[in-house]
């Protein structure tokens, strides 16, 4: 790590797990003060200037990617590590999603156009009956920044919307998102329509939300689970290297 | 040796509730207990239980006569005062729970807070009021009855929607309180209607979870309006709050609630510990992972655990999934009768 910015190094010190230091740690090697200046705004929800700061590097002659890695990204590794240690909590998340989404602004447009391939096709949604959807939205919003294509198919899914919304995008990762435990068995009812659908055998199936586990995922039949959106995103990036180069899950 | 019950239920849970010794410890359901089931059972399915006093009546006493449960909880949901209020409502069927649309919010600002002359009339608080004087006539003497009246950051989730207002609590706190404690006056006028009705007892949701918000923000922004609804609404107040709450239940244990209605993400020995004897606890069953998706060695197992740890009212930790086994739900009274016989 070369840290050039006082107060991200100061954030950096909250990741104390080895692993996590090196990985974030490479994130920053670059000692661009620009970028880590970037980082440091949306880790503390200042959108201002992260949306005044993107501009500014595009200017600069920055390309989208590098801002996307190095800044934002980059920021949003350590909001991740900081809110499963209960450093913050989700209104401190979702200042810093903000800020996020006001650098992607500028972004996606110049990222879209690139014509990058992307890391795979994910399917969405907060299952039926739960009407919650922030864990989801911050979810979607680190897998889009990471490089995948996601489907979001909002809040209330029903089974058969997913089994169609995997079919029509031809998608190898379906995401499920619930928040009561009123709600987390249709989590089990969605996989089973994916099942009798014929579709299981060639998806992924990861779950998350507040009250859901990684047993209870075990025991719905998925094939991970994420505590925060930084696991998700984990959990993606593992499902899509198992894939062959065809796209065929070999399980 | 068989139990020797020598209370009723209603004086069984008074009596943990006002911290005094009982026959054997109560169990409890500040949230719905009712199962599709039941619904089947009595011929009053969700939606319409939810919205008919006669209906809602009739399920919610199977939670005293079919269950065994010390207590008659006849709010099932989170969502009635919300709907008159006004706000956007999926009524759902009979194996699902009515909810809120929180991403199609009401109100944007203080100014937008408008509580209607006839809130207390609109027919689902109506629902709720009417059937607790249908149940306090049948059961009052034997059977506590719980009414419900949620809290104003709950009431927030519903009508502003829940990420505008975690993001209000950033971008401008004072706002946040002054919408908090003009939201209040719903949860005192709903409150004080149901006790009017006969409630014994009242469960406040004031859903500020450690899955949401910092042990910090309860203090800051909750813990005095709590204080402040234990001395306007004058019967036992449970507190519910879901998911982790270790690090604000010292805060809880100061407000002067009767009792906190607990989650299984928190173990219950710790609880225990946290609380340090300033608030009875009531708790705190698994849900989807036990109640729903195990089976009654596992349900007797948890019941066990609580109970020798030292909580004071066994109870599912939050309203159960409603495909919840019977059979499961059964095991919670016995498995506590059995736990009693052993160590009492």
């Amino acid at each position: 790590m070369n840290f050039v910015h006082d107060g991200l190094a100061k954030e950096f010190e909250h990741v104390t797990r080895e692993g996590e230091r090196k990985h974030i740690g490479e994130l920053f090697e670059s000692g661009d003060a620009l970028m880590q200046e970037i980082a440091y705004d949306l880790i503390n929800g200042d959108h201002e200037g992260v949306d005044r700061l993107t501009k500014q590097a595009l200017e600069d002659g920055y390309t989208a990617n590098a801002i996307l890695d190095d800044g934002l990204i980059a920021g949003m590794a350590i909001v991740g590590v900081k809110f499963r240690d209960n450093l913050i909590f989700v209104p401190e998340v979702l200042i810093a999603a903000r800020a996020m989404k006001a650098g992607m602004a500028h972004l996606e447009p110049i990222l879209s156009a690139s014509g990058v391939e992307p890391l795979g096709t994910i399917i969405m949604g907060t299952v039926k009956g739960d009407l919650h959807d922030i864990g989801k939205n911050l979810c979607i919003m680190m897998l889009r920044g990471s490089g995948f294509i996601v489907h979001d198919l909002g809040v209330d899914t029903k089974p058969d919307e997913f089994v169609d919304a995997v079919m029509e995008h031809d998608a190898q990762i379906v995401g499920m998102s619930a928040l009561l435990t009123t709600t987390m068995p249709n989590m089990g009812v969605t996989i089973e329509a994916l099942e009798e659908a014929g579709l299981r055998e060639d998806i992924k199936v990861m779950l998350g939300g507040a009250p859901v586990t990684e047993s209870f995922a075990e025991d719905m039949g998925a094939d991970g689970y994420g505590d925060n959106a930084i696991e998700a995103v984990d959990r993606a990036k593992e499902f899509v290297g198992t894939f062959s180069e065809d796209g065929v899950n070999p399980d | 040796m068989t139990l020797k019950e020598t209370m009723t239920s209603k004086e069984r849970v008074m009596a943990a509730l006002a911290g005094k010794p009982v026959d054997r410890p109560p169990v409890a359901n500040p949230t719905n207990v009712m199962t599709v089931e039941l619904m089947d059972m009595v011929d009053a399915p969700f939606p319409d239980a939810c919205r008919d006093p006669e209906m809602n009546a009739r399920l919610a006493a199977t939670g005293y006569t079919e269950l065994g449960f010390d207590v008659i909880s006849p709010y099932f949901s989170i969502i009635q005062e919300s709907s008159a209020l006004g706000c956007d409502m999926q009524w759902e069927q009979k194996d699902n729970w009515p909810t809120v649309r929180m991403t199609n919010p009401i109100w944007k600002d203080e100014d937008d807070i408008e509580v209607p002359d006839d809130f207390l009339e609109h027919p689902d608080n109506q629902a709720i009021i009417g059937s607790i004087r249908i149940l306090k006539e049948k059961y009052g003497d034997e059977v506590a009855i719980v009414g419900k009246t949620m809290g104003p950051w709950t009431l927030a989730y519903h009508v502003f929607g829940v990420e505008p207002f975690l993001l209000m609590t950033i971008d401008d706190p004072e706002l946040t309180l002054r919408i908090l404690h003009k939201l209040k006056v719903v949860t005192v006028l709903f409150g004080r209607a149901q006790i009017d009705a006969g409630a014994d007892i009242l469960t406040l949701p004031d859903h500020a979870t450690g899955d949401l918000v910092s042990a910090e923000y309860y203090r800051r922004f909750l813990q005095d309006i709590h204080v402040e609804m234990v001395e306007k609404l004058p019967v036992p107040l449970i507190l519910h709050i879901c998911g982790k709450t270790l690090d604000r239940m010292g805060y809880i244990a100061e407000t002067g609630m009767a009792a906190f209605h607990f989650d299984s993400k928190n173990d219950p020995a710790e609880a225990m510990e946290a609380v340090d004897g300033g608030i009875t606890l009531v708790g705190n069953l698994n849900n989807p992972e036990t109640l729903y998706a195990k089976g009654p060695d596992a349900v007797r197992e948890e019941v066990y655990r609580a109970l020798d740890a030292g909580v004071q009212m066994i109870a599912p930790e939050c309203a159960i999934p409603l495909r919840t086994k019977l059979e499961n739900l059964l095991e919670i009274p016995a498995a506590v009768k059995d736990w009693s016989e052993e160590n009492l």
